[in-house]
């Protein structure tokens, strides 16, 4: 199915190494969360990364990266905050107001994104997915060049099962799985122990389920949430916590598997 | 390693045969042939499978349009559609059916694929 009054264009971005899409069939496991810090973690790795908040209902990467209220009449786009390159709807929609669009709408603001933003030369362009299988995954699937997509999940089962529907879909369309992260994964309590909050494993599992590369747990701290709401994320905050390590592993990991993955191929096609 | 779509077969070449046919060229070594008219009998859209699988009404009124002469039945374009399917372009203007690369596959009319 194509969008109503859309096309499905190829889209090419040549000035992008690699775009690469943070997703998750379920919603509410810290995909935002991942995305600013893997962002951060890969900029600390001397790459250079843009954010793109494809969540176009529900942005959350104005506030976790700091830059919660701006001028679209008079910004210049993307918005680079702590070295990385930003575009979210909520920079283009006040707090106080609802983007009411149906699926039509998604496909042309996430092609307006992609293709109407100077980037510039980028390694990586992260798109922050929003939950679902819906419009904006079909867009991106159908005519974005993405190299791949790392999937978040926490460890429980109501959140692999749905998580695994979301995996499901990119291999049907055949985008490459680069892996599986485990998000709030165990807590490390004052006493030195590992408590496993949400259960243990469910991302490891999930991972050799589907036959996807296993690319980290990422362990709870208060401090992740206090960090995002204040916008300055936990990576670039807390450089050396147990969170900031983990992503700076991930980040390695990512890296690792989009080589591997290779450049995005592209099928031949046939004019008349 | 990353699950990526090297594991199935992949285009690697489309080619018009003669006057009537399409030739796919597959990265298992494979070549499918298929005519026009198969793919567009075969069209996987919403509006050719009929609402939720159900065939047109036999006994509907043609409109002027169905029945005016037309010109022989070809594509005009075939495009892929991410890394997963093909749009059809035909020149009548439908262009709403996506052949997912594992329908083309089952759709081969090669020789060898028609016996098996």
């Amino acid at each position: 199915m194509q969008p109503p009054g859309g096309t499905l264009q190829r889209l090419t971005l040549p000035s992008v190494k690699h775009l690469v899409a943070v997703t998750s069939g379920k919603g509410g496991v810290g995909k935002s969360t991942v995305a600013t810090n893997l962002a951060l973690a890969l900029q600390m790795h001397g790459r250079r990364v843009g954010l793109m908040d494809a969540d176009i209902y529900g942005p959350s990467i104005p506030i976790m990266m700091g830059v919660p209220h701006v001028d679209p009449q008079t910004t210049p786009f993307p918005i680079e905050r702590f070295g990385i390159k930003l575009m979210s709807m909520g920079f283009v929609v006040p707090a106080n107001q609802a983007s009411i669009l149906r699926g039509p709408m998604i496909h042309k603001y996430l092609t307006a994104f992609l293709t109407q933003i100077t980037w510039g030369d980028l390694d990586y362009l992260l798109v922050d997915m929003p939950p679902g299988t819906g419009d904006a995954q079909l867009s991106l699937a159908q005519t974005a060049p993405l190299s791949g997509v790392v999937a978040v999940v926490t460890p429980q089962d109501v959140s692999l099962t749905v998580a695994r529907r979301g995996i499901e879909m990119f291999r049907t369309v055949k985008v490459p799985i680069l892996g599986v992260v485990e998000n709030m994964s165990y807590f490390t309590g004052d006493d030195g122990k590992r408590y496993e909050i949400f259960r243990h494993g469910g991302g490891q599992k999930l991972a050799k389920d589907v036959g996807a590369p296993f690319l980290g747990e990422i362990p709870i701290d208060p401090r992740v949430a206090e960090c995002s709401d204040a916008g300055d994320p936990i990576v670039h905050k807390f450089p050396d916590s147990e969170v900031a390590k983990a992503y700076l592993t991930l980040a390695g990991r990512v890296a690792e598997e989009l080589q591997k993955a290779g450049p995005p191929q592209e099928l031949p096609g046939l004019r008349m | 390693m990353a699950i990526s779509s090297s594991q199935s077969p992949r285009p690697l070449a489309l080619s018009k045969q003669g006057e009537n046919q399409l030739t796919i060229d597959w990265s298992d070594g494979h070549r499918s042939v298929y005519s026009w008219k198969q793919l567009r009998d075969n069209c996987p859209c919403a509006g050719c499978k009929g609402e939720f699988g159900q065939p047109p009404d036999p006994f509907r009124i043609l409109t002027a349009s169905e029945l005016a002469p037309k010109p022989p039945l070809a594509p005009v374009e075939i495009s892929p559609v991410g890394n997963y399917a093909y749009k059809i372009v035909w020149n009548d203007g439908h262009d709403t059916g996506l052949f997912t690369l594992e329908y083309l596959r089952q759709l081969c009319e090669c020789p060898l694929c028609k016996t098996t």
